[in-house]
């Protein structure tokens, strides 16, 4: 027996677009003091971890810890229907094996889709010493990489004791972002040793879009060459984290 | 097994254009296969997951191939479309970009196992339906973010149906027979299984894990298609009569689409001539089977015909090609009605009937179906005499039908499931007047068009299949009877077979401008057959240093879409017509 409800769909929309960025199937640990989620993108290249506990929904109801696997962006698109202020059940009929979505506010709709097969992989995170850790707004971060998405598909971020940079270098144009320590969109920076890694930036920007709904404050952590590790504060309570893995520079 | 055997044996056998050393490869690949494996190997040599009458296709377009490839490689879109453009080829493409990967992954690299990759290949193709092609493209980037750049290489082909190594089902059963029937010789027993089932996994399987003395076991299957037997051709009744022995049983050749019915119960399955299911297309005739079969269980060859309700009248092949379609199945139903024409019985009730002689499984036959106004058993007459053959073809001709298939009555007169022999002779119309010959040539290559026809084909070059050798020898270039939806047509039928040189099974010494892998056949009338000093058809055979050729092609209009590249008119054939054809001028 599983249910949930919120009386914003807001709440749940949201997260079900900061995961399906990553993934189609999503399997969700249900548990008795909340929902979780570890999942990595099928190429490998990004892992999202989630956890929401049972606290934040109006209602919470697992009466056994289990699993449950469905297609997320088919979710959202049924999600998507809600409207603001209106609640959202979901609940997982045992006999059918099919998840029932109910909206309700202006008028109500009764929505069901197929559970999937879960998947049995457990997705470990990635442990990494990391040498720079820079707590910046969501909102500053996403203008840094939408300016280098101009030039470029992927960017290098650097960072030392003083400032973060962002390198971007296209076939044609370059760019230089600099974010100054206690500016604005750099809130605060810790520098182990000054490091650098290159990333995608189609997943950087996707990652960040989605994330922004639910946060104000992302707090990137990276190495040399090393996975990104960016955390986005919830503004309710709840964890939403992405690692991100490098790109090799040849050039 | 790891995949990587495989991809490296994909390699090895690409490289080479030699049958021989191809089977010898195979044979080393097979005896590397682990034996509960190997039916999913095999299938996968051959670009599959299953024989063709499962009717499974792993159906990812390029596009999303080059999605897949984009997220594992780190590389945009647009550069590998770039790539593909100059390269033409996806595998190849994806090789070069995994040889320099730019982005890094999670977790420890694993090797890739052949299990994994046809379990997901098998997801894949299992896909339907809304998010589908999400998923379909999650699995495939999943595999290549394991995969070598030559594993990558293959299982992009594969995914995308272009494997293209050129193996034929012949050379599987060749190397079946060497890697675990004990040698060359025991090829024959294999092939036979191969023909009552057409499913090469399952006999690769059996031989595998029961050698020989499994496969002599091997039974007819109800829903596992006989590869059809298949008729020679004369010209004359005289010399019919005496191939058979001096009597036979002439049957009329109806001019449809031949089906073989596989009923058991309520249910029932038509497959077409290359075992493909298309019971979707004949609802009409599928209920026809169900009522008029008496028996149980029952494997029923029969000819689908055109018919007009109203006269009873049959209607030429053109009229029933308009039933060939997925939509719009029931109005094409009403408007274009068929008949069923029951002419062989291959299995009734739980027995095999393929080595038992004709006059028995005609006999049998007739007690298993109920005729009625659609369903009938073929018209035929014994005869022992030419002039009656030659009255019986004529009525033939007058019913609407093409002419007969003249059989053997012999205690020898088995189904030869998968071969062409002298058990059955057609006797066509077309060979009586030397100028309206018709052909059925596969297309293998292609002359840009000038003027008028600028940016479409100009000429294609065609080919007839040379079965000993496997090989397609061209033997005219067809550029007229085509009608301007044809000129539009044909590219697009073409391009998915496109290869970027001349495929190894060609033989050609004209440099086309465009390859195809043999596969799209065209049915064409010829007006004279002359000896060649371009074309390879049946090179030597009628005077050293000489091909054939067909003079003054003609296209008919007629798409063969029933036929498979190897069921195309043979080189052996054209011999035969060019014989005849000789014979006839010398007669006028």
């Amino acid at each position: 027996m599983f249910k949930l409800k919120v009386s914003d769909a807001k709440l749940l929309r949201d997260m079900a677009a900061a995961i399906a960025i990553l993934v189609d199937e999503a399997t969700f640990k249900i548990e008795p003091e909340g929902l979780k989620l570890r999942a990595m993108d099928p190429s490998r290249v990004a892992m999202i971890d989630f956890e929401w506990p049972k606290t934040i929904f109006e209602e919470y109801v697992c009466e056994a810890p289990s699993k449950m696997c469905i297609n997320i962006s088919e979710l959202l698109k049924l999600l998507k229907r809600a409207g603001k202020d209106e609640a959202v059940e979901l609940s997982l009929d045992d006999k059918t094996g099919r998840l029932q979505i109910k909206i309700t506010g202006k008028y109500s709709r009764n929505f069901n889709m197929p559970t999937l097969e879960a998947s049995e992989e457990e997705v470990p995170t990635p442990k990494i010493a990391f040498n720079i850790k820079a707590k910046t707004t969501t909102q500053g971060l996403s203008q840094a990489i939408e300016d280098a998405q101009l030039v470029s598909d992927h960017v290098r971020i650097e960072a030392d004791s003083e400032k973060l940079l962002l390198n971007a270098s296209g076939d044609l144009m370059g760019a230089t972002i600099t974010l100054q320590k206690g500016s604005d969109a750099l809130l605060d920076l810790e520098a182990k040793e000054n490091s650098k890694a290159t990333f995608s930036l189609s997943y950087l920007s996707e990652i960040i879009k989605a994330a922004s709904a639910t946060s104000d404050i992302a707090t990137l952590e990276f190495s040399t060459d090393m996975p990104v590790r960016i955390d986005f504060q919830q503004t309710k309570e709840g964890k939403l984290t992405f690692f991100l893995a490098p790109r090799i520079e040849t050039e | 097994m790891d995949y990587a055997v495989i991809a490296d044996a994909y390699e090895k056998i690409e490289a080479t254009t030699k049958r021989l050393e191809m089977t010898d490869l195979l044979v080393d690949l097979l005896k590397k296969t682990p034996k509960n494996v190997i039916a999913k190997v095999v299938y996968l040599t051959q670009g599959k997951l299953y024989p063709d009458f499962v009717g499974l296709e792993i159906g990812v377009a390029e596009k999303l191939a080059i999605k897949a490839l984009a997220k594992a490689s780190g590389r945009k879109d647009i550069e590998l479309l770039q790539l593909l453009s100059t390269i033409g080829d996806i595998g190849e493409v994806a090789e070069e970009v995994m040889k320099k990967k730019k982005q890094t992954t999670f977790g420890a690299q694993k090797t890739l196992k052949m299990l994994e990759v046809y379990e997901t290949l098998d997801r894949m193709a299992n896909k339907t339906g809304s998010g589908a092609v999400g998923s379909k493209m999650a699995f495939l980037a999943g595999l290549l973010s394991y995969a070598s750049p030559k594993e990558a290489k293959f299982i992009l082909r594969t995914v995308t149906g272009n494997l293209r190594l050129g193996i034929a089902d012949m050379t599987v059963l060749d190397a079946l027979a060497i890697a675990y029937g004990g040698g060359k010789e025991a090829r024959e027993l294999i092939e036979r299984a191969y023909n009552i089932s057409s499913d090469l996994g399952r006999v690769a399987n059996v031989v595998a894990e029961k050698g020989l003395a499994g496969i002599k076991k091997f039974q007819v299957v109800v829903f596992e298609p006989i590869r059809p037997m298949l008729a020679e051709r004369l010209s004359s009744p005289e010399e019919i009569l005496e191939k058979l022995g001096g009597k036979c049983v002439a049957e009329y050749k109806y001019d449809g689409e031949r089906v073989q019915a596989h009923k058991k119960g309520n249910e029932v399955v038509l497959y077409s001539r290359r075992m493909e299911s298309i019971s979707d297309q004949y609802p009409d005739a599928v209920e026809l089977v169900r009522n008029n079969v008496n028996a149980e269980e029952a494997i029923l060859e029969a000819e689908c015909v055109a018919v007009d309700v109203e006269t009873g009248e049959l209607l030429p092949f053109q009229e029933l090609m308009h039933r060939r379609r997925k939509y719009g199945v029931k109005e094409a139903m009403e408007q274009y009605p068929v008949s069923l024409f029951m002419f062989d019985a291959l299995y009734v009730d739980g027995k095999d009937l393929t080595l038992d002689a004709y006059p028995l499984r005609r006999t049998l036959l007739e007690k298993a179906v109920k005729e009625n106004d659609r369903v009938k058993a073929a018209k035929q007459r014994k005869t022992s005499s030419v002039k009656e053959l030659e009255e019986f073809f004529e009525e033939a001709i007058e019913d609407g039908c093409e002419g007969l298939i003249c059989k053997s009555v012999g205690a020898d007169s088995v189904y030869q499931a998968g071969a062409r022999g002298w058990m059955w002779i057609k006797y066509k119309r077309d060979y009586k007047s030397e100028m309206t010959d018709t052909v059925d040539l596969v297309v293998v290559g292609a002359f840009h068009g000038r003027g008028k026809r600028a940016g479409a084909y100009g000429a294609l070059l065609l080919a007839a299949y040379n079965k000993e050798a496997d090989t397609f020898e061209t033997v005219t270039k067809l550029g007229t009877g085509f009608t301007d939806d044809d000129l539009k047509k044909l590219p697009e039928l073409l391009r998915e077979h496109v290869v970027p040189r001349k495929p190894s099974r060609v033989q050609s010494t004209l440099a086309a401008d465009v390859w195809f892998e043999p596969n799209v056949v065209l049915e064409v009338l010829g007006a004279e057959i002359t000896l060649s000093p371009i074309h390879l058809c049946a090179l030597n055979s009628i005077r050293k240093g000489s091909g054939l050729a067909i003079r003054f092609p003609r296209f008919t209009g007629k798409y063969r879409t029933d036929k498979a590249a190897e069921d195309a008119t043979t080189s052996a054939e054209v011999v035969e017509m060019y014989r005849n054809q000789l014979k006839q001028i010398g007669a006028a």
